[in-house]
């Protein structure tokens, strides 16, 4: 499983990324580039990428859109202001030929301040209800605290095994020679 | 001679396409209902196992065929804070399935409430109407004719629309394919919402 890990700069991906890895809340600097770890989540292994979210790297995100099997968007739910760029970025990511396939979740971050929108307030400004033929799901989140992180992965947790399951037998040598050959003789 | 090559073109290589909406109250079995309607009417299909189903918080697609129509289902979260979402897919919608869990006696006027905003929406004129009253398999659960009596004053709304009660059980798949068989009658007669063409890939 390949998972991005994308949203605007101070959304809280790093934060989310090292909650999932290590449980516990990191000191984190602006990522100027990315990060990218293996996160074992109840014997599942995901490669999750975050990526730096400043204006001037939002563009090479398109550099890891292939072979994704879902992204996961983080929003500042507290921060009104810039969701009308979060909104098109998220547009833009989505038009791509690369992610046509991707699973879209959305993190509704930073859900412990005061001003925070509401999931279902955030899922209107990104423009969600316009996703006609993609499957989206919206969790909130906040992950200093470590709320709804595990309600947001405990979903996850359902396509990623039909995932394992499905491509499982691919995986798996359609000849094995040995037999054949024990066989013939 | 071009109306009939194009006729052909359509006829081999275009599908018409309806978008149905699955709304409902959260746990009354929608996304158990798209799941199983999935592995029964594609062939390749190999669904999630229905147990580990959770609450949707968004929204899920499905696409089958059936005969020349292909129905594309919007299964949509039912939670009270989603259901202000539904409105945004009403208009471009050609059928609609209500879901009601038939054992949560207690939830029905909830449920009720949801489904009369629903019908009261101009954008949905004249769309069929197919409620399940779903989770049938369950001994003490209400019947068609309860649910039909509890819901009879919405009948005013409902108006000239297309309307099935079904009896159903999304968990094992008793009543899905009668359901879907007659959604998929009604979006194909019902001219005032042509489907999309779209070409098959």
């Amino acid at each position: 499983m390949r998972i991005l890990i994308l949203g605007l700069d101070g959304a809280g991906k790093t934060t989310i990324l090292y909650r999932l890895q290590v449980g516990e809340v990191v000191t984190t600097i602006p990522t100027i580039g990315f990060n990218v770890e293996t996160v074992t989540y109840k014997n599942l292994k995901f490669q999750v990428w975050d990526l730096g979210g400043q204006t001037s790297i939002r563009p090479y995100w398109r550099c890891y859109y292939s072979n994704t099997d879902a992204v996961i968007y983080v929003v500042d739910s507290s921060d009104r202001d810039r969701m009308g760029i979060s909104k098109s970025e998220l547009v833009a990511m989505l038009e791509e030929e690369e992610l046509k396939k991707a699973i879209l979740v959305v993190f509704a971050n930073k859900q412990d301040m005061e001003q925070a929108m509401t999931p279902t307030e955030v899922a209107n400004a990104l423009g969600l209800p316009a996703l006609k033929d993609r499957k989206w799901q919206i969790f909130k989140t906040s992950a200093t605290k470590g709320t709804g992180l595990d309600e947001a992965m405990e979903w996850y947790d359902t396509p990623c095994r039909t995932f394992t399951e499905i491509f499982k037998p691919l995986n798996t040598p359609r000849f094995d020679y040995k037999t054949i050959i024990l066989k013939l003789k | 001679m071009y109306t009939l090559l194009s006729g052909l073109y359509k006829y081999m290589f275009q599908k018409d396409e309806y978008c149905v909406l699955i709304l409902g109250l959260d746990n009354a079995g929608k996304t158990t209902f798209l799941e199983q309607t999935k592995t029964r009417f594609s062939k390749n299909y190999k669904g999630m196992s229905l147990s580990k189903i959770t609450t949707t918080v968004g929204l899920n697609i499905g696409t089958i065929d059936v005969g020349k129509a292909r129905l594309m289902f919007w299964d949509l979260g039912g939670q009270d804070e989603l259901q202000s979402l539904w409105d945004k897919y009403y208009a471009e919608s050609h059928g609609v399935i209500y879901v009601i869990d038939s054992t949560d006696e207690e939830r029905l006027s909830e449920s009720k409430e949801a489904f009369e905003k629903m019908i009261s929406s101009e954008a949905l004129e004249g769309v069929p109407l197919l409620v399940l009253a779903n989770k049938q398999d369950v001994p003490s659960c209400l019947s068609v004719p309860d649910i039909k009596t509890a819901f009879s004053d919405c009948a005013p709304k409902i108006g000239k629309r297309d309307c099935l009660v079904q009896p159903c059980t999304a968990l094992t798949g008793d009543g899905v394919n009668e359901g879907i068989e007659w959604m998929v009658k009604c979006v194909v007669r019902n001219i005032h919402r042509p489907p999309r063409q779209k070409d098959i890939t």
